[in-house]
């Protein structure tokens, strides 16, 4: 394998790893306050998922050359990167709702996508993680249709809600690719940036619209005749911010895990001192 | 700190021959066993499952039988079937909406394209 390709798959399922791993902190916070039991069941079950995505994940990562340990360690001291949108608080359930319906539907199309990438492992991965990211799809669709189909106040708790994070929501594909992307160029992604978006817009916006929610761009609209959306450019310079560590939540959530991952250090070291695991 | 790497292998149907699906860090087979279980066959994605330690040939396999891995209780919740229905609500949820006037009728692509091919070409 050459070591510029390795070198890339590694930051790049590394940050996804971690972008599993901080996902489940906004969407966590909801547990205890989810309206009903049933609720709060699969609310759980999806934390529990996108947590074991991240184990997954960095299993595949630490075959191309850096211990789980590092990696963690370099996530929550702020040395790596994880997803724009984890950085952001989940103020309401409309929060919850959105999240799941449109933050794992970006994320689904973005990872659908990595089906067909060059690195087998990490492919392995993703045909593990898609169909449950596809659960936890249906999982918001039934969130957001609750709210969109209730009572006036459940509907404008759900359209803030896109208000607020439809920015994000545009960030998290990320800035149009370069000419040259060397992940493309690898095949450890097989599309650009703004194809998934595309993708995004023409699967969403029109179930969006079909119940009635707005999107905060008044410039996007399916251009016929180019045969693809017209969209505003976001601030840019807010993606730049947060993703190198400066979002509302970032410095929360890292201390979070950080502190999980401090006092918990007793139980890597039993693992560790376990007689198989010295022998190994 | 050395914590042996198990290859996690998974049996879709009785059919099937075993495939590899993962892999896991685990100290010896029993917490391997253990972990596979919970991290790759909690949905009901298979019917057997088994862990092997990098490099060795032997094969643990797990002794959960197939019609309790995944869980006896009712866990719909974790699985598809436990939203069946989603769509057929999306689309009465949108013929109410338009009977108050409330959907938004705007321009949008045919049904199944995403984007015109010349733009994914000129793009790619």
């Amino acid at each position: 394998m050459p070591d510029e390709y390795r070198q890339a798959a590694l930051k790049f399922i590394e940050m996804h790893a971690n972008s599993e791993v901080m996902g489940a902190l906004p969407e966590g916070t909801w547990i205890p306050r989810a309206p009903t039991l049933k609720r709060k069941l699969s609310l759980t079950a999806k934390v529990q998922d996108e947590v074991g995505h991240g184990q997954i994940l960095y299993r595949v990562a630490e075959d191309l050359g850096k211990t789980r340990e590092q990696m963690f360690d370099d996530l929550v001291n702020g040395r790596t990167k994880f997803h724009n949108v984890f950085h952001y608080p989940a103020e309401t359930w409309g929060d919850v709702a959105y999240i799941g319906f449109l933050i794992d539907g970006a994320a689904l199309v973005n990872q659908k996508a990595l089906l067909d990438a060059s690195y087998m492992p990490y492919v392995r991965a993703m045909r593990r993680i898609c169909p449950e990211e596809s659960l936890h799809l249906r999982h918001g669709e039934q969130l957001m249709l609750e709210l969109v189909s209730g009572t006036a106040e459940q509907r404008d708790m759900f359209q803030d809600a896109v208000d607020r994070w439809w920015q994000p929501t545009m960030h998290f594909f990320g800035p149009p690719s370069k000419q040259k992307d060397m992940l493309i160029h690898w095949g450890i992604k097989t599309r650009t940036n703004e194809s998934l978006r595309q993708e995004f817009f023409s699967t969403y916006v029109p179930k969006l619209w079909d119940l009635g929610v707005t999107v905060p761009d008044p410039r996007l609209a399916w251009n016929e005749e180019i045969g693809e959306w017209d969209w505003s450019e976001p601030d840019w310079d807010e993606f730049w911010r947060v993703v190198r560590g400066n979002g509302p939540m970032t410095s929360i959530r890292l201390a979070q895990r950080k502190t999980v991952w401090d006092t918990h250090a007793w139980v890597r070291e039993v693992f560790a001192g376990m007689p198989e695991a010295s022998a190994a | 700190m050395q914590v042996a790497i198990w290859e996690v292998l998974g049996k879709r149907t009785e059919e099937d021959q075993f495939a590899v699906v993962g892999g896991l860090k685990a100290p010896d087979a029993e917490m391997a066993l253990l972990l596979a279980r919970e991290t790759h066959f909690r949905h009901k994605e298979g019917v057997a499952y088994a862990v092997r330690r990098r490099g060795e040939p032997e094969v643990h396999a797990g002794t959960w039988p197939a019609e309790v891995l995944g869980g006896v209780t009712d866990r719909s919740y974790r699985r598809q079937e436990g939203y069946v229905g989603v769509g057929a609500t999306m689309k009465r949820v949108h013929r109410q909406l338009a009977a108050k006037g409330l959907v938004i009728d705007r321009p949008r692509p045919p049904a199944g394209r995403t984007r015109s091919a010349e733009a994914e070409r000129a793009d790619a």
